[in-house]
C-alpha cells in the first residue's frame, strides 16, 4: 500500500519579537491510509503546527507535505482551502463550533460548503451522525448550551459528516475531564476505524497510546516514532 | 480606583487602538457639529449686536418716526425744550462703487490689482450722518476721527461731500485723505472726498466700526434726498426722563429702547438658529449611538475578563466606576478634539450662516468666529455627558456579570432577542409620548423638538424588531441568491443582534435625518416654486439694487417717482404696478413690514388666499378699508380675518381690519399689505421701491427688457429683472439658505458611517475565531469577503428600508409642526421617490464601504492564528 501522508524534511519556525523560534527542524514521517497515529509532545512542541501543515492551514518554510499524493505547498490558498473542504475533517481542543449556528446547522455547514446546497439526504446524514454521537435530541440547540463533552461530540460529528479521508484532532480531550475524554476517544476510535479513515491526533497524554497504530513525538523539532512499549524506534 | 484595574483597562485599549480611536472620533464628530453650529450662529448674532451697539453708541433710547423719517424740526424743538443728551442721526446702507476710468482728479492706487480685481468692488458701507457737536455723549470714535475738534472738524462741517473712514478700511480700499470715491445711494450715486481717517478702538465693536462711512448730517441729507428729515434721534436718558420725553413727543414719533432693535434681530433669527441647533443635536444623537455601540462592545468583549475580576473580588461598583471612568476619558478626549474641530468647522459654517442671515433677515458683517468660552465649555460638557449616558447600559451590563466567565455568547444574544418585545413596548411608549408632547405643546418650538427627539428614539428602538422581521423575510431569498454564504450572512445579523441592532439603528437614524430633511427641503422648494410661478405674474420687475439689511434699517431710498408713467409709455408695456416696502410700528411698538401695493383686479391672481374670501377682500382692499397679511404674519401675531391691526402713522394710530390671509414664502416675519393710494394718504410717503411691468401680448420680452432698462437708466441705478431671472435668483437664495442644512446632513451621515464601520470592525474582530473555523472548514478567502459584504450590505439595506418610513414621519413632523411653529408656513409633504431611493442606495453603499476594510482584514487573517486560543 502506498503512503497516504508523506512529511519530508519539514522546517517551520515562528518569529517572536526579535527572535525566531524553530518548531520543526526537518521533520520526516509517512502514514498509510486507515492508520490511527498519535502525536505526543509537550505544550508548544509543535503538534498543532504539524496538524496545521497537514491540513494546509499553514505552510512549511521548507520541505514537503503530501496528503493522498497532493503536495500541499504546491497549491495556492484557494486550492488548499478546496482540498481541506473535501478531504479533511478537523476536531479542535476548544471545539470551535460556530456559536451562532445550531448543532444541526454546524453539521450541515461542511456539506453545504462541499455541495453548494443541502437537502433531505444531507439532513438525514447529519441526523444519523448526531444519533451515533448520542445527541439526536440536541439538533436545535446552540453549541454553548452544551457541555464540553457534548460540544466535542458535535465537533467529531461535524468533522466526519462530509466523509473526509483524513481526520485531524488537536488535543480533542484536552479540555475535558478524564471520563468524558475517554468517551470521546472511544467515539473517535469507533467512528474513524469503522470507516477506514486516517486519523492523526495530537495529545500530550500518553494514556492514549493504547488505541494508536502509530505513535510519534516531536523532540527538538524532529518527528520521532515510538514502539508499542513507548520506546523511540526511529 | 485600583491602579491595576486601570492598567488592565489601559492595556485593553492599547491592544485595540482602532476601537478607542473610532469611539473618540465618533464623540469628536458629534461635538464638532454641535460646537460649530453654536459658534457660527452665536457669532453671527453677536456680530450684529456688537455692530449695532457700536453704531448706536451709548444711546439708551431712540426717537423714531414712520417710514418717511422724523422731521428735523423735532430735534430742534427737543433741544429748545431742554432735552440735552440727544443726537440726530441719519443712516443708510450705501454701496462703494468702482471708480470711473479716466477721471483725472481721482487718485486710485488701490483701484485695480494685477488681476484687475478692485478692492472697492461694491462693498456695502454703513453711512452715518451725524452732528459732531451733539455726538460727545454717544460715539467716541467720532471725537477721535475729528481729532478732538482739530483740523478736520472745520471742513467736515462746512465742506459738502466729505467723509471719514476707519483707517484700516481706507488702507484696505487704497484710499488716502484727499481721494475721491463714488458711492451708490438708492438708484442714484454720489461722489465723496475722504477727509480723514480714525483708529477704531480694539474690542468687540471694532468690526462694525470698520464698515462705517461718517458724514456730516447735512451731507447725509443731501446724499439721501432727506432734506429736513432725520432717520432717528439718539437719546441718553434714565427711565423717568425717558417717560417724560415719550409723553412730549408729537404724533408720528415714538421713543423706543435702544436695545429693542438688537432684540428684534435676535427674535427674527431665533427659529432659524433653533432649527440649526436641533439639526446639530441630531448629529450628536448619531454620535451617541456610536458611543453606545463601541462602549458596549468594549465591555462585552471583556466579559470574560470582567467575570474573572469579579471572581477575584472586584466589586460591582468598581466595575461600574471603571467603565464609566473609561467613558469619561473617551468623552473628554473626543470632546476636546471635537471642540477644536468645531471651532475650525465653525469658521466655515459662519459664512453660510451669515450669508443666510444676510439673504433673509438683515445685514451682518461677520468676519470670524468668536470663540466664546461658554460655547466651548458647553460642547465639552455635552460631549462628556452624552458619552456617559450612552455608556450607562454597557456599564450596567458589566456590573451584572456574575463572578465567573460571565454570560455565554448565545445567552447574550438570546437576551438581546428576548429584549425585542420590551424595546418594542418602550418604542411605542416613546412614540406615544412624543406624539402627545407635540400635540399639547401649543406653539413651543423647543417642546416640539423634544417631541421629535422622543419619536426618533422610539423609532430607533423599533429597529431590532424590524431587523428580525426583515431578516426572517429575506433569509430564504438571500439563501437562494447567494447560497450558504448569504444565509450565514443574513442569519448572522439576527444571531448577533446585540451588536448589529445598534449599528443598524445608528445608520437608520442618520439616514432618516437625511430623508426627513431632504423631503422637507424638497417639499419646501417645490412649494416655493409653485408660489413663485403664481406670485410673479408680471413680465419684468424693476427695483432698487438689492440692499441686504434694509429690513432692519428704516431706509429712505426711492425710485424716481416719474418712472411709472415713463415706463407705461414704452411701446409694448400694458401696465405698471407700484410697490413700496416700508417698516412701520404697530401699537405695541413692534416693527411691521408693510407692503403698499398699487394693483388692480388683473393682478389679484398673484395672491393665493389661505383664509378669507377674495371676492369680498379685494374690493375692501382697493377701497383702502382693509389689509391683507401673509400667512407667517398671521401666525406670528395671532391675528385673524376680521381682527383689526393698529399701525402708527404721522396722523396717529391707523386701525385697519384684516380681510384675508395669503400664502407667502418671501419672509418668515411676514408682511402686511395695504393699498398704495391709501398708504400715501395715511403716511404721506409717496416713495416707490419696486415696479412690476406687464407686457402686451406678443411683445418680444428681451427687446422690451432692453428698452425698459434704457428708459430706467435715465432715472438712476436700478435693477431690471425678468420674472424668469427673479424666479431663478429667488431659488438661488433658497438653495443658499439650505446649504448649511445639507452640510449638517452630510456630517450626520459621516458620524453614522463611522458608527457602522466601528460596529463592523468590532463584530468581525469578535468573530475572528469563528471566521478562522470557517476557513479551516473550507471557506475560501473570497467567500469570507463575500460573506462580510453580504452581511454589511444587508445591514445597510435594512437601515435604508427602515429610514424611509422614519424619514417620512420626520419630514411630516418637520413640515407640519416644527416649520409651522418656527416660521408659520404651510406646505404639503412632497414625497419625492428620488430622495427615498437615494437613502436606500446611500445606506447600502455606506454599509458596503464600511465593511470593505473589516472584510479584507478578516480574509487576510491566517486561520492558524485565528484558531490559537489566547
Amino acid at each position: 500500500m502506498s503512503d497516504f501522508i508523506e512529511i519530508r524534511d519539514v522546517h517551520r519556525s515562528f518569529r517572536e519579537g526579535e527572535q525566531t523560534h524553530a518548531v520543526l527542524r526537518g521533520a520526516d514521517a509517512t502514514l498509510r491510509e486507515g492508520e490511527l497515529a498519535i502525536l505526543l509532545g509537550r505544550s508548544g512542541s509543535g503538534k498543532s503546527t504539524l496538524l496545521n501543515l497537514l491540513s494546509g492551514i499553514d505552510l512549511p518554510d521548507s520541505g514537503s507535505v503530501r496528503v493522498d499524493g497532493t503536495a500541499l505547498e504546491e497549491l495556492d490558498d484557494r486550492g488548499r482551502t478546496l482540498f481541506r473542504r473535501s478531504c479533511i475533517g478537523f476536531v479542535f481542543q476548544f471545539f470551535n463550533l460556530i456559536p451562532t449556528l445550531t448543532v444541526e446547522e454546524n453539521l450541515l455547514l461542511p456539506l453545504e460548503l462541499l455541495r453548494g446546497s443541502v437537502g433531505g439526504r444531507e439532513r438525514r446524514r447529519a441526523a444519523d451522525l448526531l444519533g451515533s454521537v448520542g445527541l439526536a435530541d440536541r439538533a436545535g440547540s446552540y453549541p454553548d448550551r452544551l457541555s464540553g463533552g457534548q460540544q466535542q461530540r458535535v465537533a467529531i460529528a461535524r468533522a466526519l459528516v462530509h466523509e473526509p479521508r483524513l481526520l485531524l484532532a488537536d488535543e480533542p480531550t484536552g479540555n475535558l475531564d478524564v471520563d468524558t475524554g475517554r468517551e470521546v476517544l472511544e467515539l473517535l476510535d469507533r467512528l474513524v476505524r469503522g470507516t477506514g479513515r486516517t486519523l492523526v491526533m495530537a495529545t500530550h497524554s500518553r494514556s492514549m497510546m493504547g488505541i494508536a497504530d502509530r505513535v510519534f513525538s516531536i523532540e527538538e523539532g524532529l518527528l520521532v516514532e515510538h514502539g508499542a512499549d513507548g520506546a523511540a524506534s526511529s | 480606583m485600583s491602579r491595576l484595574l486601570a492598567r488592565a483597562s489601559r492595556r485593553h485599549f492599547l491592544r485595540h487602538p482602532w476601537q478607542i480611536a473610532l469611539s473618540v472620533l465618533g464623540v469628536a464628530l458629534g461635538v464638532a457639529v454641535v460646537v460649530s453650529v453654536d459658534l457660527a450662529a452665536s457669532s453671527a448674532q453677536r456680530a450684529f449686536e456688537v455692530g449695532y451697539e457700536a453704531v448706536a453708541g451709548r444711546a439708551t433710547h431712540q426717537v423714531v418716526g414712520g417710514p418717511a423719517g422724523l422731521p428735523e424740526g423735532l430735534y430742534r424743538d427737543l433741544r429748545l425744550a431742554g432735552v440735552r443728551s440727544i443726537a440726530p442721526v441719519i443712516e443708510e446702507l450705501v454701496t462703494l462703487l468702482p471708480d470711473d476710468p479716466g477721471t483725472p482728479d481721482d487718485r486710485s492706487p488701490g483701484e485695480a490689482d494685477a488681476d484687475g480685481a478692485s478692492p472697492r468692488g461694491r462693498r456695502t458701507l454703513h453711512l452715518l450722518g451725524l452732528d459732531p457737536f451733539a455726538e460727545r455723549p454717544f460715539r467716541p470714535y467720532l471725537g477721535r476721527a475729528l481729532g478732538g475738534g482739530g483740523a478736520t472738524l472745520g471742513p467736515f462741517l462746512t465742506e459738502p461731500g466729505t467723509a471719514l473712514l476707519a483707517a484700516p478700511t481706507a488702507t484696505e480700499l487704497g484710499l488716502v485723505p484727499g481721494d475721491r470715491f463714488r458711492v451708490g445711494v438708492g438708484s442714484g450715486e454720489a461722489r465723496l472726498r475722504l477727509l480723514g481717517t480714525f483708529e477704531p478702538a480694539s474690542g468687540a465693536g471694532r468690526e462694525a466700526v470698520l464698515d462705517l462711512l461718517l458724514v456730516d448730517l447735512a451731507t447725509a441729507q443731501e446724499l439721501l434726498g432727506m432734506r429736513g428729515l432725520l432717520s432717528r434721534v439718539d437719546v441718553v436718558a434714565d427711565d423717568s426722563a425717558a417717560a417724560a420725553l415719550a409723553a412730549a413727543l408729537p404724533e408720528g414719533a415714538s421713543l423706543v429702547r435702544s436695545a429693542s432693535r438688537s432684540r428684534s434681530a435676535e427674535q427674527m433669527t431665533r427659529a432659524f438658529r433653533l432649527n440649526l441647533r436641533a439639526l446639530s443635536l441630531l448629529a450628536l444623537l448619531c454620535g451617541a449611538f456610536l458611543i453606545y455601540n463601541t462602549m458596549t462592545f468594549s465591555v462585552v468583549e471583556r466579559r470574560r475578563l470582567i467575570g474573572l475580576l469579579r471572581a477575584v473580588g472586584v466589586t460591582r461598583r468598581q466595575v461600574l466606576l471603571r467603565v464609566l471612568w473609561e467613558a469619561a476619558g473617551v468623552g473628554l478626549l473626543g470632546s476636546a478634539i471635537g471642540v477644536a474641530g468645531g471651532a475650525a468647522l465653525g469658521r466655515g459654517l459662519v459664512e453660510l450662516v451669515s450669508r443666510t442671515i444676510n439673504d433673509l433677515y438683515f445685514s451682518v458683517a461677520v468676519r470670524g468666529v468668536e470663540l466664546a468660552p461658554a460655547a466651548l465649555a458647553k460642547g465639552l460638557v455635552l460631549g462628556v455627558v452624552a458619552t456617559l449616558v450612552a455608556t450607562l447600559p454597557a456599564a450596567r451590563e458589566a456590573t451584572m456579570a456574575p463572578p465567573r466567565a460571565t454570560l455565554s455568547r448565545s445567552e447574550l444574544e438570546e437576551r438581546a432577542r428576548a429584549a425585542v418585545p420590551r424595546s418594542t413596548l418602550a418604542a411605542l411608549a416613546l412614540l406615544a409620548l412624543g406624539g402627545v408632547v407635540m400635540v399639547v405643546s401649543g406653539r413651543s418650538i423647543v417642546t416640539a423638538f423634544a417631541g421629535l427627539f422622543a419619536i426618533l428614539v422610539g423609532c430607533a428602538l423599533l429597529v431590532p424588531l424590524a431587523t428580525v422581521a426583515l431578516s426572517r423575510a429575506l433569509t430564504p431569498l438571500a439563501g437562494r441568491a447567494t447560497g450558504l454564504v448569504g444565509r450565514l450572512a443574513v442569519g448572522g445579523v439576527v444571531a448577533n443582534l446585540s451588536r448589529t441592532g445598534v449599528a443598524i439603528a445608528a445608520l437608520t437614524m442618520a439616514l432618516a435625518v437625511t430623508v426627513g430633511v431632504g423631503l422637507m427641503i424638497g417639499s419646501f422648494r417645490s412649494t416655493v416654486e409653485r408660489w413663485l410661478d403664481l406670485s410673479l405674474p408680471a413680465d419684468l420687475y424693476l427695483s432698487l439694487g438689492s440692499s441686504p439689511g434694509a429690513s432692519l434699517l428704516d431706509s429712505r431710498r426711492t425710485l424716481d417717482l416719474g418712472l411709472p408713467e415713463r415706463l407705461a409709455a414704452v411701446p409694448g408695456v400694458a401696465r405698471v404696478n407700484r410697490l413700496l416696502r416700508v417698516g412701520v410700528r404697530s401699537d405695541d411698538g413692534e416693527r411691521v413690514d408693510l407692503l403698499a401695493l398699487g394693483i388692480d383686479e388683473r393682478s389679484y391672481g398673484a395672491f393665493d388666499f389661505r383664509v378669507g374670501d377674495p371676492s369680498s377682500a379685494w374690493p375692501a382692499f382697493r377701497r383702502g378699508e382693509a389689509l391683507l397679511v401673509s400667512e407667517p404674519f398671521a401666525f406670528r401675531t395671532g391675528i385673524g380675518v376680521g381682527d383689526e391691526l393698529v399701525l402708527g402713522s404721522p396722523r396717529g394710530p391707523v386701525r385697519l381690519p384684516l380681510a384675508g390671509v395669503f400664502y407667502d414664502y418671501a419672509s418668515d416675519r411676514g408682511t402686511a399689505v395695504v393699498d398704495y393710494a391709501r398708504y400715501v394718504e395715511l403716511w404721506g410717503d409717496e416713495r416707490l421701491t419696486a415696479l412690476s411691468i406687464f407686457a402686451l401680448p406678443g411683445v418680444d420680452g428681451v427687446a422690451l427688457e432692453a428698452e425698459v432698462e434704457r428708459v430706467a437708466a435715465a432715472s438712476g441705478r436700478v435693477q431690471v429683472r425678468s420674472s424668469g431671472t427673479l424666479r431663478r435668483d429667488s431659488l438661488e437664495v433658497f438653495d443658499r439658505t439650505f446649504r448649511i442644512t445639507s452640510v449638517l446632513r452630510l456630517l450626520a451621515v459621516g458620524v453614522a458611517f463611522i458608527g457602522v464601520l466601528s460596529a463592523f470592525m468590532a463584530l468581525e474582530l469578535e468573530r475572528s475565531r469563528e471566521l478562522g473555523v470557517l476557513r479551516a472548514l473550507g471557506v475560501t478567502r473570497g467567500q469570507l469577503r463575500w460573506l462580510v459584504a453580504v452581511q454589511t450590505g444587508f445591514m445597510g439595506l435594512v437601515a435604508g428600508l427602515l429610514s424611509v418610513p422614519v424619514g417620512l414621519v420626520m419630514a411630516g413632523l418637520m413640515i407640519y409642526v416644527i416649520n409651522r411653529r418656527s416660521f408659520g408656513w404651510t406646505m404639503p409633504l412632497d414625497g419625492s421617490p428620488w430622495v427615498l431611493l437615494q437613502a436606500v442606495v446611500l445606506a447600502v453603499v455606506a454599509a458596503l464601504a464600511a465593511g470593505l476594510y473589516p472584510g479584507a482584514r478578516m480574509a487576510r487573517v491566517s486561520p492558524a492564528e485565528a484558531l490559537r486560543e489566547e
